[in-house]
């Protein structure tokens, strides 16, 4: 033979051996490939938050300096000292850049005490006891003649501006501004004198400006003296603690109605309140003490229908009592400062994120709007800037899989709820309800797919006559290839409303059923001695049965409405619901039970019935031989022989329904709640999927738990399937046929 | 005689003949349910085209209405029977159907007059025709005879429009390349006297002029068009007055014969194939829907088919029986068995956001942020797709080849062929039936699947069509449109639900005969391939 044409078919074979094998392999590691990359996709969500000091300088004045901040772009910061004047610096080398003189309105240039909140608000008490809001507001500015070269530009603006008291001078003092102008403004006096005012511009129709003033002494019943205060961002609630462990709550809401909502014991141990901050959202309360406990508070009604405050979540434990409270202005983040450093815990998840445990003792500190830096001035004088990377912090196992007791509900729930339309929603990512939801329709489908499918592929394989098995089989196989969103829209669109119309025929005919087949095949003990009929028992039962199947049916639909009169009121649904208790959702488990069992019986079907045709035939002759009816044979000895063949056909089943889509994304009504009854749908975990993932922002944490519920479906089918194709295997080796 | 009666009874049920007979009753439920489920698509999808007559009703209450009878069924207090008719003018009643209890018709007639209008917007008309205004000096006669010469002579003008939308089309289409090209001119920072710039600005400034005088062709031939409009009135005689250019189509249903009603029924099938989705998909063709499904079948059998093949190959024939090949087999099973929606979110995740992302970074840094690839389209959807089917190609070419008596390869190596002229001559021809079973089936749950295309690139209307005249002409990186997600998205999608129940059928209708012939040509063909080889297996 030609030596070329030798090597080229040799290389040609060396070379298709290398192919096939690399794309061989290349199959295991897709299946790899998938979990990994939804798996990392998914991981960050449990990293450890992280936290890096990024800059460090010495402010000279540090002593003088009430309030430092930074702006959200992490490039310049400032420092508002005791006389109201106001240094940038560049946060990176320290560098001075400008500055700016504040003073009050009544040109006093001696500041008492700073307070921030919001977005870089800050309310300045001047020495006069007078007050201003001033804001500092940074933006990027592109310089077209310098090649767009970027630089950060600031101003600051004043917002409100308040007199000075007649009491004198208030030892502490809060005031906070709305977005509609309104202008709240509490002081705190020696000996619980607690005083607010509130200045509302409103417009009239005809468009003249109306001021609407009130003033009041608050109403104040501590046994101890008022140890912390906290006003919410829109100056409408306002909240005190005190040195004996007692909570107060003013609703200032109605400028007409200030007054007291509840005063109380919060601590029974009567251990000083040392801080008090809303949590973001102004519903939490977020409380520090001299034991070094940070708690969470917020209203709960009670027995009586009354809402009280409630602790909530226990967050960290400092050593020695809490200095300050602060918050983020991103999520339900609380910071708390005690002996040890700074604390960050989120609310929700009551997860301990990050300590910041300089050497020096923190004095003051402020996180940026975007909550992803802090800086922080020791009592030493030294200017710390650290960048925090904290991606989720509202995300742990607690919170995935756990009770969370969230703002807003009576006690713990498991809950999905993702978006909201305002911004400091919390967000409710337990998955419970989800797996939940998913096993509950697997449940119910499985329950009506498994005898079905089964009982259905024994007869196929050993009762009925080979040709019509000819027939049967491929047509149960072209069933399996009915698209998905076909049999969940029918479902939806035509069974649900016709069950709903028809809930007492369905229920009959559940039982008439079974009935007209015992009555049938009684009728059958006599007609069968007929000779012409009995040939039907070679193979051709499951027509006879048709019929009677039929007629059964017909007989419930016409009966039903009567049934439904004469014993539920003449309606099934609004009796369940006034005698049981139960609503009836029109999208519910029985019509999942249909559609996903329809899906799922083709499959379970032709496994069990390979199974079963190749269990080998001589075990079935030898026992027809012994005398064994056929009954007999197939229930002691073609069963157990096929057994794992028809399990692993269930495993299988069950996967697919685990991670049915389609279906149940149009028939369950996409409810996440946590329910057995069989009268009302779900959220499963493939249709949440569905729904939530176009709107999840990328990389964002409802993003990744979209991804790590995908984990899960994977992690659940995997399971199933590699259990199944084992017994598959063993049970190929043992028959040895394919 | 009662005892031996009752012995025999006894027997009978040790004997266990009533479970044959239960495992027969299971056998018959799951075929019912599934003769139940293509009865009901074929009922309500086949009616949907037929030109049923048009009743005039007269009710208790002096009003009259014009209606197609949908279904009857008992009233809620079961006091009598109630039907449902299509009453049309959405824009007059506000909704599409009725309800009328029969206790409430008065006289029903069936007029000859009474015209269907589908129309571009708002749905169907019910009417008759009062006038006919059109621009010219002469007077047109209110008859069907005008009407129907006048409509002919709008459509002229409308294709002569369409020509002018498509130049308009081509022209923004080359606007939106030169603003690209313009856009990675700035991102090289191409100096502004650069001569390809300036040569570029000076096209675009000649496009734009050109393209603004069409436009205002357009607009000034559109009004021209819309000066021809008719009168019609409903049951009741309410006038509504209707721009000949928004009619579709007109036709007298109580006038038209039974040959008549076929032909028409066949046109609205063929309008069905060919036609643009109208009404947000509820009316009109499903062209875009079928083009996108088989292209996505195309494009994901080009990925799956050599994939699936190659890998078992490797199982059938290359590799050594033992701890790998099982675990291999057991990652195909697996793969069978993740579920689509799980492979949907990695084809978000890592074709879209991984890959798409840097091919936008690598060759299109000057659209960013704007993706390319780095959003849903076809291509993603294509193999997302793939490898959700190849598992499918695998088993099946598996069986095949194992089906294959050994006597055939043997054979071949006897001959002093190699392991791959025995593959490629002998056992790969011998296979082919398995292997077209495969691709067919996988092709098969590819135009059913819809999971993973929600969120991998399949939209509710694709503005373009993947293929068009304009350079590459396959445009992998749009969006499509589905069969499958067609149904999900006008049964669950579309704010007038009931309006659109018949498209959903239809569509579900054709899904299905698509789906089902093509499984079933599989699956004989699979059955055939076993008859073929089964003298050599056992």
């Amino acid at each position: 033979m030609n030596q070329a044409f030798r090597k080229k078919i040799k290389r040609n074979d060396q070379l298709a051996k290398w192919i096939i094998t690399v794309g061989g392999m290349a199959i295991i590691f897709s299946v790899i490939l998938i979990l990994v990359l939804i798996a990392k996709v998914s991981l960050p969500l449990f990293l450890p938050p992280d936290s890096e000091l990024y800059a460090s300088n010495r402010l000279d004045n540090a002593a003088e300096v009430s309030a430092v901040a930074m702006d959200e772009y992490l490039e310049t910061g400032y420092s508002i000292d005791a006389s109201g004047l106001v240094s940038f610096f560049n946060i990176k080398d320290g560098s001075p850049l400008d500055h700016e003189q504040l003073s009050s309105d009544t040109g006093r240039q001696a500041l008492v005490s700073v307070e921030t909140f919001g977005r870089l608000q800050h309310a300045l008490l001047w020495d006069d006891g007078s007050l201003t809001i001033e804001q500092v507001k940074f933006s990027p500015f592109f310089d077209e003649q310098n090649n767009n070269k970027r630089s950060i530009v600031h101003r600051i603006e004043q917002q409100a501006v308040f007199d000075s008291p007649t009491q004198g001078m208030p030892l502490r003092t809060l005031a906070r501004i709305d977005e509609e102008g309104q202008q709240t403004r509490v002081d705190l006096f020696s000996a619980n004198s607690l005083h607010v005012k509130i200045l509302a511009v409103t417009e009239s129709m005809f468009g003249d400006e109306e001021i609407s003033e009130a003033e009041e002494q608050l109403e104040v019943i501590f046994k101890g003296d008022i140890s912390a205060l906290a006003i919410s961002d829109d100056g409408k609630q306002l909240f005190a603690g005190s040195d004996q462990g007692e909570l107060a709550r003013w609703d200032l809401s109605d400028m007409d109605e200030i007054g007291l909502v509840e005063s109380f014991q919060a601590f029974g141990d009567g251990r000083s309140i040392t801080a008090l901050n809303m949590v973001l959202g102004d519903i939490s309360l977020a409380v520090g003490d001299e034991t070094g406990q940070v708690t969470s508070w917020f209203p709960v009604r009670d027995e009586t229908g009354n809402r009280t405050l409630t602790r909530i979540h226990d967050l960290s434990l400092h050593e020695g009592a809490v200095r300050s409270l602060a918050r983020s202005s991103q999520d339900k983040t609380v910071i708390s400062l005690g002996s040890q450093g700074l604390n960050f815990d989120h609310m929700t998840s009551e997860r301990e994120l990050l300590t910041l445990n300089p050497q020096d003792d923190i004095r003051i500190y402020q996180l940026t709007t975007r909550g992803d830096a802090i800086i922080a001035l020791s009592d030493k004088g030294e200017l710390l800037s650290w960048k925090l990377d904290i991606p989720h912090p509202e995300i742990n196992f607690g919170t995935l899989f756990g009770k969370v007791w969230y703002e807003g509900y009576d006690k713990p729930v498991y809950a999905w709820q993702s978006s909201s339309a305002s911004d400091d929603y919390e967000p409710k990512l337990s998955l419970s309800p989800l797996i939940f939801g998913t096993l509950k329709g697997t449940f119910y489908a499985m329950l009506f797919a498994v005898p079905l499918a089964i009982f259905g592929a024994i007869y196929t394989s050993q009762f009925a006559r080979p040709r019509l098995r000819g027939i049967v089989k491929p047509t149960v196989e072209v069933m399996a290839a009915i698209p998905t969103v076909i049999i969940g829209f029918l479902a939806a669109l035509w069974l649900a409303p016709l069950v709903e119309r028809t809930l007492g025929s369905m229920f009959l005919s559940m039982i008439l059923i079974p009935a007209a087949l015992m009555v049938s095949i009684l009728i059958w003990q006599a007609a069968r001695k007929l000779e012409p009929l009995k040939r039907v028992e070679r193979g051709f039962e499951f027509l006879a049965v048709v019929p009677v199947i039929i007629m059964a049916v017909a007989v419930a639909s016409m009966l039903g409405p009567g049934m439904e009169n004469l014993f539920f009121d003449g309606n099934l649904k609004q009796w369940l619901f006034s005698e049981m208790g139960v609503r009836y959702d029109p999208r519910n488990c029985i019509i999942i039970a249909f559609a996903m069992g329809f899906a799922v019986i083709p499959i379970i079907f032709t496994i069990a019935e390979d199974s079963l045709s190749n269990v080998p035939p001589n075990l079935k002759a030898a026992s027809l031989a012994l005398g064994a009816s056929r009954w007999q044979t197939v229930w002691r000895v073609i069963l157990p022989s096929a057994s794992p063949g028809i399990f692993a056909g269930t495993m299988i089943g069950f996967g697919r329904a685990v991670g049915e889509t389609m279906i149940v994304l149009m028939a369950t009504g996409n409810t996440a709640i946590m329910d057995l009854s069989i009268f009302n749908g779900m959220r499963p975990l493939s249709a949440n999927i569905a729904v939530e993932i176009p709107e999840a922002p990328v990389d964002g944490s409802l993003y990744r738990t979209l991804f790590l519920s995908a984990v899960i479906l994977f992690i659940m089918t995997f399971i199933v399937n590699t259990v199944a194709e084992i017994v598959r295997q063993r049970l190929r080796a043992k028959y040895g046929r394919f | 005689m009662q005892k031996r009666q009752h012995k025999e009874m006894n027997k009978f049920w040790r004997v266990g003949e009533p479970m044959v007979w239960l495992t027969g009753a299971a056998l018959s439920l799951t075929l019912l349910s599934a003769i139940v489920l293509i009865v009901v698509i074929m009922t309500n999808g086949l009616g949907v085209f037929w030109p049923s007559a048009i009743k005039e009703l007269e009710l208790k209450d002096g009003s009259r209405v014009y209606g197609q009878q949908m279904r009857i069924e008992e009233t809620a207090d079961k006091s009598g029977l109630r039907r449902q008719y299509k009453i049309a003018n959405r824009d007059l009643y506000g909704l599409d159907f009725r309800w009328i209890d029969e206790s409430q018709i008065v006289t029903e007639t069936a007029p000859g007059e009474v015209m269907v209008l589908e129309r571009i917007e708002h749905g169907d008309f019910y009417g008759t025709l009062q006038k006919i205004e059109t621009d010219r000096i002469q007077q047109v006669p209110a008859t069907t005879y005008a009407l129907l010469s006048e409509l002919e002579r709008v459509n002229t003008q409308k294709e002569e429009l369409t020509e002018l939308e498509e130049k308009l089309n081509d022209d923004s289409y080359r606007m939106e390349q030169m603003r690209l090209t313009l856009l990675k001119y700035d991102y090289r920072k191409l100096a502004a006297d650069d001569p390809k710039r300036i040569e570029l600005l000076n096209e675009q400034e000649e496009l734009n002029e050109d393209f603004g005088r069409l436009i205002k062709l357009q607009t000034n031939r559109v009004a021209a068009v819309r000066k021809a409009k008719a009168v019609f009135a409903d049951a009741d005689g309410r006038e509504k007055e209707i721009v000949l250019a928004d009619i579709f189509q007109v036709y007298e249903p109580n006038l038209m014969t039974t040959g008549e009603k076929a032909l028409f029924y066949l046109h609205k099938l063929v309008e069905l194939f060919v036609g643009e989705p109208r009404e947000s998909n509820t009316e009109g063709g499903l062209f875009p829907a079928i083009f996108g499904t088989v292209m996505l079948i195309f494009v994901m059998s080009l990925f799956s088919f050599p994939l699936g093949v190659i890998a078992a190959v490797y199982l059938r024939e290359y590799a050594k029986e033992g701890l790998l090949v099982r675990i291999v087999r057991i990652a195909v099973n697996n793969l069978a068995g993740i579920p689509s929606i799980v492979y949907g979110i990695f084809g978000l995740g890592f074709f879209i956001y991984g890959i798409g992302h840097s091919i936008d970074m690598l060759f299109f840094p000057e659209r960013s942020p704007t993706p390319t690839f780095g959003t849903g389209g076809l291509l993603w959807a294509s193999l997302t797709l793939a490898l959700l089917t190849v598992p499918v190609v695998i088993v099946s070419t598996e069986e095949a080849l194992g089906a294959i008596p050994r006597e055939m390869r043997e054979g071949s190596y006897a001959l002093g062929a190699t392991k791959f002229q025995t593959l490629y001559r002998v056992l790969l021809p011998m296979a082919s039936p398995g292997i077209m079973t495969g691709l067919i089936l996988a092709m098969a749950r590819a135009a059913g699947e819809v999971a993973p295309l929600m969120i991998t690139g399949v939209v509710k209307l694709a503005p373009a069509l993947p293929i068009d005249g304009n350079f590459p002409f396959l445009h992998l990186d749009r969006k499509f449109m589905h069969l499958g997600f067609h149904i999900y998205d006008i049964g669950f999608q579309s704010h007038n639900v009931e309006a659109a129940k018949p498209m959903v059928f239809v569509t579900t209708l054709l899904l299905v005969l698509i789906v089902l012939l093509m499984s079933s040509v599989a699956i004989r063909l699979r059955n055939k391939m076993k008859k073929r080889y089964t003298f050599g297996t056992f």
